[in-house]
């Protein structure tokens, strides 16, 4: 199984190092780089034991794919961030409106992305217990 | 309303396969297996024949149609 899974295993490996060259060259400490690059790599390692993916050695580098119950799951989830979303914006909007205010500072418009994500593996988490 | 049913846990112990062999068999993952199991999921027309083709059942012995209790699940 790990020997039929090295194409996947090297290709993330491959992944990580660039991703920790990429954030070294942008700025970041080299402590930093390679702790994300590390984190990084423990979950793709973790990826095909963690039973959200169908493990499909014949394909390479593209082992891991979704089967119908986790993209079931994926729509619903990106359909309920969607909505949360737009429902923060509107709030924002609206709270911005009454309180006289044009613009609205982007440290609070973060928010409906943070509310999105939340949402989003809210979902995934609570279709996968329930 | 009909709910799609099934007896997938019944006939999976029948054969003495676990849901990782049975979810290795069909290429998806266990969680789907659990999920058809416990009749929150209901497979796609392909997916159900790939688990009857698995476990060398006819299709009507594993799932089949049935009148809803009140209920939406299944």
């Amino acid at each position: 199984m790990v020997k039929n899974m090295m194409p996947y295993y090297l290709s993330r490996m491959g992944l990580t190092v660039i991703i920790g060259i990429f954030l070294f060259a942008t700025g970041s400490s080299i402590w930093i780089s390679i702790l994300i690059s590390v984190l990084l790599l423990a979950l793709f390692i973790w990826a095909p034991h963690s039973g959200r993916y169908s493990v499909h050695p014949e394909f390479g580098i593209t082992a891991l794919r979704r089967d119908e119950f986790t993209e079931v799951i994926n729509d619903k989830a990106a359909r309920n961030a969607f909505v949360v979303s737009m429902l923060v914006l509107a709030a924002i909007t609206v709270y911005f409106g009454y309180a006289g205010l044009i613009l609205i500072p982007a440290s609070v418009l973060k928010w409906t992305l943070a509310f999105g994500v939340l949402t989003y593996y809210g979902t995934d988490l609570w279709m996968r217990k329930s | 309303m009909m709910n799609l049913r099934n007896n997938l846990k019944e006939i999976r112990l029948q054969k003495t396969l676990t849901q990782e062999n049975l979810a290795l068999k069909v290429g998806v993952t266990r969680q789907t297996i659990i999920a058809i199991e416990q009749a929150k999921f209901v497979p796609s027309v392909r997916l159900a024949l790939e688990i009857t083709a698995a476990l060398c059942m006819p299709f009507e012995s594993l799932f089949w149609l049935e009148e809803s209790q009140g209920g939406n699940n299944g």
